[in-house]
C-alpha cells in the first residue's frame, strides 16, 4: 500500500507527521498539528481534514502504532508512537524531499 | 496491509467508535486553545468545528478503509436505495418488468441449453463413463454378438455396459398405450453405479441366455403407472401381451442415459427371446441397436485404454463376421476398430437436432437482454436528472463521488435482483412451454429443468452484469457533477439540455438498433417458417387419419396375411362418413424410410446416389385418398396380384430421370438386390410429386410398389382415412371395425397434419420465438423512445414556450421533436441493418425459401420500425406543440 513518492502534498504530510514523531515521541494528533505549526513559525499549518486519514492510513501501513492514554488535561486521546518500519519510511522520505527541494532550487536557480 | 482489514471486520464498530472519539478529542482541544486566546466559548466550539472541515466527510474518508465499515455502509445504501425506488413505484416497476422479461428469456433458454447439453449424467463419477464406438466422429451401435465379444473379451475397462431402445405396448388389445423402455445388459446398473428404491436392480448374474423375462422400472413409470404401489415388488405386468416380474424400482435420481428420453422401464437382454419370439435378435450378426459404455479403471487413462481396445478389437470382429454378406462387405467389417470417447453429450439425440436452433435463441434472448439494459439505463438517467439537485446537494454536503455512484449501483442492483427473481419465476414457467414445442406427437421429451447450480449461478451472473451494465450510464454521469453548477442551474438549464441528452438519445439508438436485428431475424424466421408450411406437398394433409394397426398375423401365412389386409381395407371403406381410405408401408414425412437403387436401360447416373429412389408399399386408392393425382397409366387393381407380373407406379421426377426419352408407362427398369442380383419391374402408372422424408428437400425418385405383390412384408400396416369431418372422431369405427377383422389388432392413431407438423417444428419453434422476443424488444424500445423524447420535451418547456411565444407555428415545434426521433430512427436503423448484415449467417442455416438479405424484409423490418418509432414519438410532439406559452414561461 506505498504511495507513489510523486504524490507531494501526501508525501510531505506523511515527512512532516514521521519527522515529529521520530523527535517528540509519543503525540496524540492534536499535539501533532500544534508541533508542526509552531516549528515551522506559522508558515506551515496542518489540514485536521487531511491528518486523521493520513495517521489512520499509516497506522494501516504498519508506519505508526496508535493506542489510547489521557493527557495533561485527564482527557482521553489516542497517542501515536514511530515504529521500526516508520523511522526506515521517515529516512527514504527524507532522502526523496531533500532530491526534490535540490531539483526545485536547481531549477529555480538556472532556468 | 490486507489482514488489518480483515481484522477490522470483527472490531469494526470499535473503529468506528476510535474514529469519533479521536476527532471529538481534536475538537475539544482546539476549542480550549480558542477559548484561553480570549474567544467566547460558543463562537470557539463553532471555529473549531469550522476549522476541522466537515466533520462526516472526513470520518467518511478515515473511515473508507475498513471492511466491516464498508458492509455498514453497503446496508445503508441498500435501505436507502431501497427507500428511493419505494417512492417511485411506476419507475421502479417498469424497470423490473424490463429486467424480468429479460432475465427470465435469458434463464429459460439456458435451463433447457442446460438440460439438453450441460447437465451432467445422473450416475456415479459421471467423469469415468466413456462411449465405445466403431466410428470416431459419432456414435455407432453394434450388434448383440459384438456386444458379447466386448463383454466377455479382454477390453481396458473397470465395467462395460450395453443399451438399445425398445418400446411396448401396455394395452394387449385395442387402441395403443406405447411406453418406451431399454434393453440393458446384466451390468448396466452396476456400471453406472445406480440402485434401486424398492426390490433390486438387475445384476450380471440375470443376464444369462435363456433367462425369465424381468424388468426394473423406472420411478416416473411406478408412480404414473403404477399408483406407486408399494408392494410392487414381486407383481407382474403386461408389456405388449406378455407377463414380466417388476424386480424393483429404479432410484428416483436417475432419468435415463440421454437427455429428452426417460425410459420407463428396463429388461435384460437375454429375456428378448421372451418378449419377441420370432425374430431372435440376439444372434443377428447385423442387426445394430446397442449402445455401449464403459467406465474408465483409473489410473488407466483414455488414451492408455485407447492403445488397449484397438488390438483387442480385431477378434471381436472376426469372431462375429456376418457370414452372408458380400466378400467385399465382410472385408470393410474386418477393416474395423473400436475406439472409446467421452462425449457422452452426444447420445441425446435432441441435442443434435436442437443445439442449433438453443443457441440462435440464446443469442436473441441477450438481444433482448441488452434491449432491456438500455431501457432501464435510460429511465435511471432520467431519474438521475431529476435527481441531479439531490446528489450535488451530497456532494456538496461532503458525500464522496464514489460514495454517490455506489448508491446509484445499489440501486441498479436491487432492481436486477428484483428482476432476476421475478425473471426465474418467468423461466420456470416458460422453459416447461418450450419443451412442448420440443415434443412431436410421437415423442414426449422428458428434460430435467430443474433449477440447479450452474442455472442459479447464470441468472445470478446475468443480473449483477445488467446492473453494472444499465447502471455504467447514470454512474458515469453522477461523476461529472458538479454541485456549483447543478444547484445554479437549479435543473432548469435550456442550453446544456443538448449535452446533457446525448447519453440518452445514444441509448435510444442502440435500443432502435438491436430491435431492427431481432425484427429483422423474426421476419425471415418467421418467412422461412411460412415458405416451409406452404411449399406444396403434393399431398392434402386436412381431414386425414392415419391408424397404424398391428393385426396380430405372425402365425399366419403370406397369402392370409395380404388377404387380411385386402378385408380389412374393404371393411374400413366400410365406415359411415369414410370418404377415402387406402393402406400403405409408411405415410408421406413418417420417420421410417426405405431407399433403393435403380437401374434403367439406357440411363447412367454420375454419381451412385443419383440412382436412388424412396420406396413405399401401397395398396390400391392411396394416390386419392392422399390427394395426388395419377398422371399417366393406372391405379393398381385385383390384377397385381402375387405371382402376377411385378409392376411399379413411379413419380414424376422418377419418370423424367429414367425415361428422358419415351412415355414412361410400359418402360422398365431393376432394382439391385444382394449378392449381385437385381428384379424388374414394369412401369404402370406415374404420379405427381410429393414430399417424402421432409418438405425442405427438392423432390426425389419415388417409388410405389403393390403390397399385395410382397409376400415377405411382416410389419405393421398404416391404414389412411380420410373424411369430411374432425379426422380423430373416426377412432372408435375404426378400433370396433379392426376388432372384427382381427380380434386382438392394436392400433395408435395419428393426424396426417400433426405428422407434417411435427417435421418442422424447429421453425415453428424459432418463428414463433423470434416474432415474440422481437415484438418485446420493440415494445420496449417504444417505452424507452417514448420517455427520453417525453422527458426532453419536458425538460425544454421553457425554451419551447419562447419559441412559441416569438411566433413559431406548433406544428414547427412538433416537427421539430420528430425530426429528432427521425434522426435517432435513420442512426438506429443504419446501425441496424449493419448488425443484421453481420450476424445473418447465424440464421442462414435455418431459413428456407428465404435469403438472408431479402430486400423486401429488410425493407419492411425498417418501416415496421419506423412506424413504431415515430407512434412512439408522436405524443410527446403533440404535448410539445399544444404548449401554452404563457404557462410554460411562467414556470421557469
Amino acid at each position: 500500500m506505498r504511495r507513489a513518492k510523486n504524490d507531494i502534498l501526501q508525501g510531505t504530510l506523511d515527512l512532516l507527521v514521521l519527522k515529529t514523531l521520530a523527535r517528540q515521541g509519543r503525540m496524540h494528533g492534536y499535539a501533532i498539528t500544534s508541533h508542526i505549526q509552531r516549528v515551522s513559525a506559522e508558515q506551515l499549518r496542518v489540514e485536521e481534514g487531511s491528518l486523521y486519514p493520513a495517521l489512520h492510513r499509516m497506522e494501516q501501513d504498519g508506519l505508526v502504532k496508535a493506542e489510547w492514554g489521557t493527557t495533561e488535561k485527564n482527557r482521553q486521546a489516542r497517542f501515536y508512537t514511530l515504529t521500526a518500519a516508520g523511522k526506515k519510511q521517515l529516512e527514504s522520505e527524507e532522502a526523496t524531499w531533500a532530491r526534490l527541494r535540490d531539483g526545485v532550487q536547481r531549477v529555480l536557480r538556472y532556468a | 496491509m490486507w489482514w488489518s482489514k480483515v481484522v477490522n471486520v470483527f472490531r469494526g464498530s470499535r473503529v468506528s467508535q476510535d474514529i469519533e472519539r479521536e476527532l471529538a478529542f481534536h475538537i475539544a482541544e482546539r476549542e480550549d486553545e480558542l477559548v484561553s486566546g480570549g474567544m467566547a466559548r460558543e463562537a470557539a466550539r463553532r471555529e473549531a468545528q469550522r476549522r476541522f472541515g466537515h466533520a462526516p466527510s472526513l470520518g467518511e474518508a478515515t473511515r473508507d478503509a475498513d471492511l466491516a465499515l464498508w458492509l455498514d455502509t453497503a446496508w445503508r445504501d441498500v435501505r436507502y436505495a431501497a427507500r428511493g425506488l419505494r417512492a417511485s413505484r411506476g419507475f421502479t416497476l417498469v424497470a423490473i418488468l424490463s429486467l424480468a422479461l429479460g432475465i427470465g428469456a435469458n434463464t429459460a433458454i439456458f435451463s433447457l441449453i442446460n438440460a439438453v447439453m450441460l447437465r451432467d449424467l445422473p450416475v456415479k463419477d459421471p467423469q469415468e463413463l466413456v462411449v465405445v464406438s466403431m466410428s470416431e466422429d459419432r456414435i455407432s451401435e453394434v450388434t448383440n454378438p459384438l456386444w458379447e465379444q466386448i463383454r466377455d473379451g479382454s477390453h481396458p475397462f473397470a465395467s462395460v455396459l450395453a443399451y438399445g431402445g425398445m418400446q411396448v405396448n401396455l394395452t394387449d388389445i385395442g387402441e395403443e398405450r406405447p411406453a418406451d423402455g431399454l434393453w440393458v445388459s446384466g451390468s448396466f446398473f452396476s456400471t453406472l453405479g445406480v440402485g434401486a428404491s424398492r426390490g433390486r436392480v438387475l445384476t450380471a448374474g440375470d443376464d444369462v441366455p435363456g433367462c425369465p423375462a424381468m424388468t426394473v422400472v423406472s420411478h416416473g413409470f411406478w408412480q404414473s403407472q403404477l399408483g406407486a404401489d408399494p408392494a410392487v415388488v414381486g407383481r407382474t405386468i403386461a408389456f405388449s401381451g406378455k407377463q414380466i416380474e417388476i424386480i424393483g424400482v429404479a432410484d428416483p435420481r436417475f432419468t435415463g442415459l440421454e437427455a429428452g428420453r426417460a425410459p420407463a422401464f428396463y429388461i435384460p437382454l437375454c429375456a428378448q427371446p421372451v418378449l419377441s419370439p420370432e425374430s431372435g435378435f440376439l444372434q443377428h450378426r447385423s442387426l445394430w441397436f446397442l449402445r455401449v459404455l464403459a467406465r474408465l479403471a483409473p489410473p488407466t487413462t483414455l488414451a492408455q485404454a485407447n492403445e488397449m481396445l484397438r488390438p483387442a478389437s480385431a477378434a471381436w470382429f472376426s469372431n462375429t463376421l456376418p457370414a452372408n454378406w458380400s466378400a467385399e462387405n465382410q472385408k470393410s467389417y474386418l477393416d474395423n476398430t473400436f475406439h472409446a470417447a467421452e462425449s457422452l453429450g452426444e447420445l441425446s439425440g435432441l441435442r443434435g437436432t436442437y443445439s442449433g436452433a438453443l443457441m440462435v435463441l440464446m443469442a436473441i434472448v441477450a438481444v433482448v437482454l441488452l434491449v432491456a439494459c438500455a431501457n432501464v439505463a435510460n429511465l435511471m438517467l432520467v431519474r438521475a436528472e431529476a435527481r441531479q439537485r439531490e446528489l450535488a446537494v451530497r456532494v456538496a454536503l461532503g458525500a464522496g463521488r464514489g460514495r454517490v455512484v455506489r448508491l446509484l449501483f445499489t440501486e441498479g442492483l436491487l432492481l436486477s435482483i428484483a428482476g432476476a427473481t421475478l425473471g426465474i419465476g418467468f423461466a420456470y414457467q416458460g422453459s416447461r412451454l418450450l419443451v412442448r414445442f420440443l415434443e412431436t406427437s410421437r415423442d414426449r421429451v422428458f428434460l430435467d429443468l430443474g433449477v440447479d447450480g450452474r442455472v442459479l449461478a447464470f441468472t445470478a451472473g446475468t443480473a449483477v452484469l445488467t446492473a453494472l451494465l444499465f447502471g455504467l450510464a447514470p454512474a458515469w454521469r453522477a461523476l461529472r457533477i458538479d454541485p456549483q453548477d447543478a444547484l445554479k442551474a437549479g435543473g432548469r438549464g435550456v442550453v446544456e439540455a443538448r449535452t446533457r441528452f446525448g447519453v440518452g438519445k445514444s441509448l435510444v439508438v442502440a435500443q432502435v438498433a438491436l430491435s431492427l436485428m431481432l425484427v429483422t431475424s423474426a421476419a425471415l424466421l418467421l418467412g422461412s417458417f411460412r415458405a416451409v408450411a406452404g411449399v406444396d406437398k403434393g399431398f392434402e394433409t386436412g381431414g386425414l387419419l392415419i391408424a397404424e394397426a398391428n393385426l396380430r398375423w405372425s402365425g399366419l401365412a403370406p397369402e392370409a396375411r395380404v388377404e387380411l389386409q385386402r378385408q380389412t381395407l374393404a371393411r374400413l371403406r366400410a365406415i359411415p362418413g369414410v370418404t377415402a381410405a387406402s393402406a400403405s408401408w409408411r405415410t408421406p414425412l413418417a420417420p421410417s424410410t426405405w431407399n433403393d437403387e435403380v437401374q434403367a436401360p439406357g440411363v447412367t447416373f454420375a454419381k451412385p446416389e443419383d440412382g436412388m429412389v424412396w420406396v413405399n408399399l401401397i395398396w390400391d386408392g392411396y394416390f386419392s385418398t392422399l390427394g395426388m393425382r395419377l398422371l399417366a397409366g393406372r391405379d393398381y387393381g385385383a390384377v397385381d396380384r402375387a405371382g402376377a407380373a411385378k409392376v411399379a407406379i413411379i413419380n414424376e421426377t422418377a419418370a423424367k430421370r429414367l425415361f428422358p426419352s419415351r412415355s414412361p408407362v410400359g418402360g422398365t427398369f431393376k432394382i439391385a438386390r444382394g449378392n449381385g442380383t437385381s428384379q424388374s419391374f414394369e412401369v404402370v402408372g406415374v404420379v405427381s410429386d410429393a414430399a417424402y422424408r421432409s418438405i425442405r428437400e427438392p423432390a426425389a425418385m419415388q417409388l410405389f410398389l403393390p403390397m399385395a405383390q410382397d409376400l415377405e412384408y411382416n410389419s405393421g400396416v398404416e391404414f389412411t382415412l380420410r373424411s369430411p369431418g374432425p379426422p380423430m372422431a373416426l377412432r372408435t369405427a375404426v378400433i370396433a371395425a379392426l376388432a372384427e377383422m382381427a380380434p386382438r389388432a392394436t392400433v395408435s392413431f395419428r393426424e396426417l397434419e400433426v405428422q407434417v407438423r411435427d417435421t418442422i417444428r424447429t421453425d415453428r419453434l424459432l418463428a414463433t420465438l423470434s416474432l415474440f422476443f422481437g415484438g418485446l424488444a420493440l415494445l420496449l424500445a417504444m417505452i424507452g423512445l417514448y420517455g427520453t423524447m417525453s422527458y426532453s420535451v419536458a425538460r425544454r418547456r421553457g425554451e419551447i414556450g419562447v419559441r412559441l411565444a416569438l411566433g413559431a407555428a406548433p406544428s414547427q415545434v412538433s416537427s421539430g421533436v420528430l425530426g429528432e426521433v427521425t434522426r435517432v430512427l435513420a442512426l438506429g436503423s443504419i446501425l441496424g441493418l449493419a448488425g443484421v448484415f453481420a450476424t445473418t449467417r447465424l440464421v442462414e442455416g435455418f431459413l428456407f425459401g428465404v435469403t438472408p438479405r431479402e430486400p423486401f424484409i429488410l425493407v419492411g423490418s425498417v418501416l415496421l420500425l419506423g412506424a413504431a418509432t415515430l407512434a412512439a414519438g408522436y405524443l410527446p410532439a403533440r404535448r410539445a406543440s399544444r404548449l401554452n406559452p404563457l404557462e410554460a414561461l411562467r414556470q421557469e
